[in-house]
Parts: structure tokens; C-alpha cells; sequence
């Protein structure tokens, strides 16, 4: 049986307000289950492909899919559906500042219509498992760095989404909890589901079902 | 719907002086838009009592035979619009003169009355304006045996004019409170919103809907707009009871009417919070 796709990019080409080319040719595809770290140095175009995966821009030519859905202007419906099954972590995933943390956490929960009860049980588990208990009724502006991020992965976790995209994930983060967020990749790998890590430095970690791309010149490689 | 609430909560208590300002400001239009109402049918009720005494007097010339009174009276009463024709002969005009004079003036002239004789119409009030009356007033004149006819003519017309006056001083006056209204919502919706731009772009990223981003927001302006017209009735119906008139009763709209208008002004709230908010939700 053929596997699931969860993300196809064919034949991408995007050029950037000013005209100049910011991707060209780009074909990517990432099945159920795999994951895929794009790695490329800064202004290659990697936030560009996470917007054009969240339908925060579209490409000029060639097809983007999630999800079985295909990410065009006006396809209002499409995107909100990706968007649902996609945990976003770092780069343009900022936390909404006007709600606390367990709020933040449990938004895509709030946006799935999930019942109160499971929402209370998963935030709980959620807080526990990234040790946020004691920050859950605290705004963002008032968390660390680390705490955003935490905050974030908690996030893109608690409604199980199928697909994680996670920016930058270890930039700026001390060794311990360097070390706790790769040790988290590999369980997330190992749950089956996906991940696009984008990254101007190679993970030091080996991930299960991984495979490395590089961004050069508006393509993968 | 939980998250609703707790969002129009949050827009309150973060925002408690635009919320309060917006609700005061619009309740303060609608009040004024409210006394206007309640001026205008305290003053049609005064005018159509005021009409409702209007009768128009046909007076007969001296040559006119007693025999064809009866089927003189018969045809002006089976004009449109008159209710009643009462004839007033030499005698009865007499002693109307007497009562309204406080003294017979005819003593002496028994039998050389020089007062005429007349009928005295009154009409349905849906027939008392200027223009039918002056067409009944024409038609009546053409009759060969009618000297002429009398009624309070320019009164009528004056007031008439009056009353159109007053209805496009409402609505030019309506038109203004509704826009005043709508510009102050959108306003204070608008500013609450900009605070809150970036959280909208970040539900957004998670997949939240226009309608979930919009509701809260649309809650507000119909609370806001549907209370700024009852505190704009509460503040009137107490004013009412603390102030009476001898010479009239003051009027004031049904409940229906009023609940009506609540109802209105909440939909104007909704429209103005999505006006507010719409710009975001591109």
C-alpha cells in the first residue's frame, strides 16, 4: 500500500515583492510518518517555504498540497484545514500575547471544538511534560526565551497534529534544554508523526525516518 | 462559545474606557434620537385632537327654498370623506350668536334675521388635509344655492407644513444619530481590535475561521448598541414620570415599538463591529 502523502511541492517558483527569485524548481514531498530537515544559510528562503506551507503566500507556479488540499488564493477553506493539522514551533509560530500560556496551549484544541474536559486533561499532561506548570496563567511577554519555546512545542503537540513545523527549533537555547527538545524530536518521530525542521545548522542528533535537504538558490537539494 | 465570552470579557475589562465611552457617547445619540420620537407623536397626538374639532361651515344663500334642503344635505353628505352634516337654521344661528356673544343682538329683528343659514360638516380624519379639504371646499362652492364656505384654512395649512418640517428634521436628524452612531462603534471596535493585531494573525496561523475571529467582537457591538438604546429609554420613562403636563399627555412609543428599536440598534452595533474589524480579517 502506498504511504500517505502528508506535503507535496512541485515545480515551485516564487519571486519576492521586489522581483527577485526566492524560489525556483523546488519539489518536495514528505510522506507519513518522515520527517525532513531543510537546513540553508540566512535569507535562503527557508521562513518563505514555512509561509508558503501555512498558505501565508503562494507560489507563482507549480502546485503546493497538504494534506490532500491544494494551497491557492482563495482557497480560505483548504488553508484553515491545513493549518489545523500543522503544530507550528519558532519563526513566524509566535505565541498570541493578549491570552495566557495554557490558553495559547490549548487554542488549537479551543479551534478543533474539543470538550472542556479532554482540553483540561491534554493541558495538564502538556504542562507537566514540558514543566510549564508554574507559568500557565503567565502572559507571554512575561516568559523567558526557553519558555516561549516550550510554550510553543506544547503547543503544536497537545491536538496531536499530524505535522509539525518547527523553525529554528534550538536556536538560542541552553544545553539542558537543548538536549530535552532533540530528545523530544526523536519521540515525536517515533509517534509516527510528521516534522519539516527548518535550520541553519545541522542537527547533532540523528532523527528516525529523517532526511536532510539543503536549500540553495531557491531549491532543495 | 465559552471562548466567546471570555474574549468579549477580555475586550471589556482591557478596554473599559473606550467600552464605556462608546456606550455612553451612543447612548447619549440614541437618547436624543429618542426624545425626537417621543416630541413628534406627543405632538401628532396633540394635532390630530387638535383636528379632530375642524368642521367646515356651508352657508346658504337667502334665496335657497326650505324644500330643498333635505336633498342639499343628502348630496353633501354623500361626498367622500364627511362623516356628518348638521343643518343650523336662522333661529340656531341666532342663539349660537347669543352664546358667544353673551347677549342677544336681534332683539327687535324677529322677523329680519340677516344671519344665514348653514350646515356644519365634519369629516373623517383621515380626509383632514389641506388638499382634499380644499377640493371638498371647491366642490361645494360650485353648488348654485351655497353663498360660501368656511373653515379654518390657513390654520391647517400651516400646520401641515409644520408637520412636514418636523418629519424632515427627524429625518435628516436619524440619519445623522445613525451615522454619529455607526462612526463611534466602528471607532471603538477598531481601536480594540489594532491592540490585538498580532493575536489575530497568530489565531489565524492555527487555523481560526473569520466568524471565530469576528464573533466576540460582533457580541460586543450588539451588547453595546442594544443597551445604549435602553439606557436611552430607562433615563426617558424616568424623566416621564417625574414630569407632567396639564395641557397634554406626554407619549411615548409601545413596547414593541421600543423593543423594536433596541433590536435596531443592536444590528447597528453588529454591522459597526464588523466594519471594525473587518480590515483584520482580510
Amino acid at each position: 500500500m502506498a504511504e500517505k502523502v502528508v506535503a507535496e511541492l512541485n515545480n515551485v517558483y516564487l519571486e519576492s515583492d521586489r522581483g527577485a527569485q526566492v524560489l525556483q524548481d523546488l519539489n518536495f514531498k514528505l510522506h507519513a510518518g518522515h520527517s525532513a530537515v531543510i537546513t540553508g544559510p540566512a535569507g535562503s528562503g527557508k521562513t518563505t517555504l514555512v509561509e508558503l506551507l501555512v498558505g501565508l503566500r503562494f507560489a507563482q507556479s507549480g502546485s503546493v498540497e497538504l494534506f490532500g488540499e491544494y494551497l491557492k488564493t482563495g482557497s480560505a477553506r483548504s488553508i484553515r484545514y491545513v493549518r489545523r493539522r500543522i503544530g507550528g514551533v519558532g519563526g513566524i509560530f509566535a505565541l498570541i500575547p493578549s491570552i495566557s500560556v495554557a490558553e495559547n496551549i490549548m487554542m488549537p484544541l479551543v479551534l478543533a471544538g474539543e470538550r472542556r474536559k479532554v482540553r483540561q486533561e491534554r493541558l495538564l499532561k502538556m504542562l507537566s511534560e514540558f514543566s510549564l506548570l508554574k507559568c500557565a496563567g503567565e502572559y507571554p511577554s512575561s516568559l523567558t526565551r526557553v519558555e516561549i519555546t516550550l510554550v510553543q512545542f506544547a503547543r503544536a503537540s497537545i491536538a496531536h497534529q499530524p505535522l509539525m513545523i518547527i523553525d529554528e527549533p534550538l536556536a538560542g537555547l541552553d544545553r539542558e534544554t537543548y538536549q530535552r527538545i532533540t530528545d523530544y524530536l526523536v519521540t515525536v518521530s517515533l509517534s509516527g508523526r510528521s516534522m519539516i525542521i527548518l535550520s541553519s545548522e545541522i542537527l547533532s542528533q540523528q532523527l528516525p525516518n529523517m532526511d536532510y535537504y539543503q536549500l540553495m538558490n531557491g531549491a532543495l537539494s | 462559545m465559552a471562548h466567546i465570552f471570555r474574549e468579549l470579557s477580555r475586550n471589556l475589562s482591557r478596554n473599559p474606557g473606550t467600552a464605556l465611552g462608546s456606550l455612553l457617547s451612543l447612548t447619549l445619540l440614541f437618547m436624543l434620537f429618542e426624545l425626537y420620537w417621543v416630541t413628534a407623536i406627543t405632538s401628532a397626538r396633540f394635532y390630530s385632537h387638535l383636528l379632530s374639532d375642524l368642521t367646515m361651515e356651508v352657508f346658504l344663500t337667502e334665496e335657497t327654498a326650505d324644500s330643498t334642503l333635505t336633498s342639499l344635505q343628502t348630496t353633501i353628505a354623500s361626498m367622500d370623506g364627511v362623516k356628518s352634516v348638521d343643518y343650523i337654521s336662522k333661529q340656531q344661528a341666532r342663539a349660537e350668536l347669543s352664546r358667544l356673544v353673551g347677549v342677544d343682538l336681534l332683539i327687535g329683528y324677529d322677523s329680519l334675521n340677516p344671519l344665514p343659514r348653514s350646515f356644519i360638516l365634519t369629516f373623517s380624519p383621515e380626509y383632514l388635509t389641506a388638499t382634499i379639504m380644499a377640493d371638498i371646499e371647491g366642490e361645494i362652492e360650485r353648488m348654485p344655492v351655497v353663498s360660501h364656505v368656511s373653515y379654518s384654512k390657513h390654520w391647517l395649512e400651516k400646520t401641515e407644513s409644520a408637520r412636514a418640517l418636523i418629519l424632515k428634521i427627524g429625518m435628516v436628524l436619524g440619519a445623522v444619530i445613525l451615522l454619529a452612531a455607526w462612526m463611534s462603534l466602528v471607532n471603538s471596535i477598531r481601536l480594540m481590535t489594532r491592540a490585538r493585531a498580532v493575536g489575530f494573525s497568530q489565531m489565524r496561523l492555527l487555523g481560526a475561521g473569520k466568524l471565530f475571529l469576528a464573533l466576540p467582537f460582533l457580541v460586543e457591538g450588539f451588547l453595546i448598541g442594544g443597551l445604549s438604546a435602553g439606557v436611552g429609554w430607562l433615563l426617558i420613562f424616568y424623566g416621564k414620570q417625574r414630569i407632567a403636563f396639564t395641557q397634554f399627555e406626554i407619549v411615548v412609543p409601545t413596547l414593541q415599538e421600543i423593543s423594536i428599536f433596541c433590536g435596531a440598534a443592536a444590528l447597528l452595533g453588529i454591522i459597526s463591529g464588523y466594519l471594525g474589524i473587518r480590515r483584520l480579517l482580510r
